[in-house]
C-alpha cells in the first residue's frame, strides 16, 4: 500500500515536471555561415508557374528583365537573399535572430521577442520586410510582411505587391544543413499561397563575408535593353478546389 | 551553320558556366545569346569590382589600328572561392575571350573563357563554391 502511494506520488511529479522540460528544451543552433541554393527562376522549383489571379498572370507576361530592381542596386527582399548565388551568417540570439546577407552586404532581424507587427506597418515599408519569428518545436517559423512592392522574388522577374506575406520554415536536417521552405501568401498576385523548399549548407570553417558592395562599378545599368522574355505565356487558371461531400 | 553551331556551343556553355551565375539581372537584358564572339589581345585594365568585374582588352585590328574592349566576368566574392585573386592575371597579358556581344551594340562582351598564354582558364568560377583555383 505504501509502495502503491510512493508509486503514484512519483508519477503525479513526473506529470507535473515533464511538459514544463520539454518546454525549456533549447532550440537547435541555427548560428553559422550558410550557402543558398542558387534559384533563379521560382517556377522551376515549384514545376509550374504560380498560381497567379489575372493580374499577376499578365505582370508576368509583360515583365522587362532590364527593369530588375537589383540592377540598379536596390535591396534584394527577403525572397532573393535566400536564393541568390551568395552565402549569409545567421546569429542567432534568445530575442533576435539577425541575418547579414553577402549579397547586397544587407541584413534581416528576426525578431523573437513575441512582439507583432507594427501597426504603421504598411505606412513604413522595407525591401527586406519585417519579420517576426516563434519556435514550433525545433523548427523557426518567421512571418514576415511590409515587404516593398518594389522588390522581385526572383531574378526571372516574379513580382509582387506590398500585400506579400512570407512565411519561412527553417528546419536543421543535419549538423551542416538547413531545410528552408518558403510560403509566398499575395492575394494581389496568386490566387492561394504556395512553396518551395531549398536547402542551406554550412560554409567552409574560415569562410567569411566577402565585400559586395554594389555601386562601387555598376557599369551593367548602362547597357541593360528592354527584354520581355514572357509574351508568349498563356494563363490557365487553376480549376477551383472541389467542394466537399456534404458541404454547402 | 558553323554560326549556328557556335551559338549552341556557347548557350549550353551559359547554361553550365558559373558566369551564367547572375543573381544582379537577367543575363538576356544585357547579352545576345544569338551573337557569340571571340577576340584577342593585351589586357589594358582589370578592374575587380563589385557587382562583376570587368577587364579590358586591346585587340589589332586590320590597318594597325587597336579596338578598345571591355570584358564583364562574375562577381568578385565569386571568383575568390573559386581560388582567383585580383592579380591573378595583369596588364599585358594576353588573354583569347569567349563570350556573347552585349545587345547595345557596344564592344562590351560577357565572358564565357579567356584563355591566357600559358592556359588558365582566367576568371571563371561557378555556382560549387571553394573551386581549387587554375
Amino acid at each position: 500500500m505504501r509502495l502503491a502511494r510512493i508509486v503514484v506520488a512519483m508519477c503525479a511529479v513526473l506529470l507535473l515536471v515533464a511538459p514544463a522540460a520539454a518546454q525549456s528544451a533549447a532550440p537547435p543552433d541555427l548560428s553559422g555561415f550558410w550557402i543558398n541554393q542558387y534559384t533563379p527562376n521560382l517556377a522551376d522549383v515549384l514545376g509550374k508557374q504560380p498560381p497567379f489571379t489575372e493580374f499577376g498572370a499578365e505582370r508576368w507576361r509583360t515583365v522587362d528583365t532590364a527593369k530588375d530592381p537589383t540592377a540598379i542596386c536596390l535591396p534584394v527582399g527577403p525572397s532573393r537573399g535566400f536564393t541568390a548565388p551568395f552565402p549569409f551568417l545567421l546569429v542567432q540570439h534568445d530575442k533576435t535572430i539577425s541575418i547579414m546577407f553577402e549579397y547586397q552586404a544587407i541584413w534581416r532581424a528576426i525578431y523573437m521577442d513575441g512582439r507583432a507587427h507594427p501597426d504603421d506597418l504598411a505606412d513604413y515599408p522595407y525591401f527586406m520586410g519585417h519579420s517576426i519569428g516563434r519556435w514550433e518545436g525545433d523548427t523557426l517559423v518567421v512571418d514576415t510582411q511590409g515587404i516593398d512592392e518594389r522588390s522581385w522574388l526572383d531574378t526571372a522577374g516574379h513580382e509582387h505587391s506590398d500585400k506579400l506575406k512570407l512565411t519561412e520554415r527553417f528546419k536543421k536536417t543535419g549538423p551542416d544543413t538547413i531545410q528552408w521552405t518558403v510560403t509566398y501568401e499575395d492575394p494581389v498576385y496568386f490566387t492561394r499561397p504556395w512553396s518551395i523548399e531549398r536547402t542551406f549548407t554550412r560554409g567552409k570553417p574560415g569562410d567569411r563575408v566577402l565585400p559586395y558592395t554594389c555601386n562601387e562599378n555598376n557599369k551593367d545599368v548602362e547597357h541593360l535593353r528592354p527584354h520581355q522574355p514572357n509574351l508568349n505565356y498563356k494563363h490557365v487558371p487553376e480549376p477551383p478546389p472541389a467542394k466537399k461531400p456534404g458541404g454547402r | 551553320m558553323k554560326r549556328g553551331i557556335a551559338a549552341l556551343l556557347m548557350t549550353i556553355a551559359v547554361v553550365s558556366s558559373g558566369l551564367s551565375v547572375r543573381a544582379h539581372h537577367s543575363f538576356a537584358a544585357q547579352y545576345d545569346r544569338d551573337k557569340p564572339i571571340t577576340l584577342k589581345g593585351g589586357i589594358t585594365r582589370i578592374e575587380w569590382a563589385n557587382p562583376h568585374i570587368y577587364f579590358y582588352i586591346d585587340v589589332a585590328e586590320a590597318g594597325g589600328a587597336a579596338a578598345h574592349w571591355a570584358i564583364e566576368g562574375g562577381a568578385p566574392s565569386t571568383l575568390y572561392r573559386a581560388g582567383w585573386r585580383k592579380d591573378s592575371a595583369k596588364v599585358g597579358d594576353v588573354v583569347t575571350v569567349e563570350g556573347f556581344l552585349a545587345r547595345d551594340g557596344s564592344k562590351l562582351v560577357n565572358m564565357q573563357r579567356a584563355l591566357l598564354a600559358d592556359g588558365r582558364n582566367l576568371f571563371v568560377g561557378n555556382q560549387s563554391y571553394y573551386q581549387k583555383g587554375r
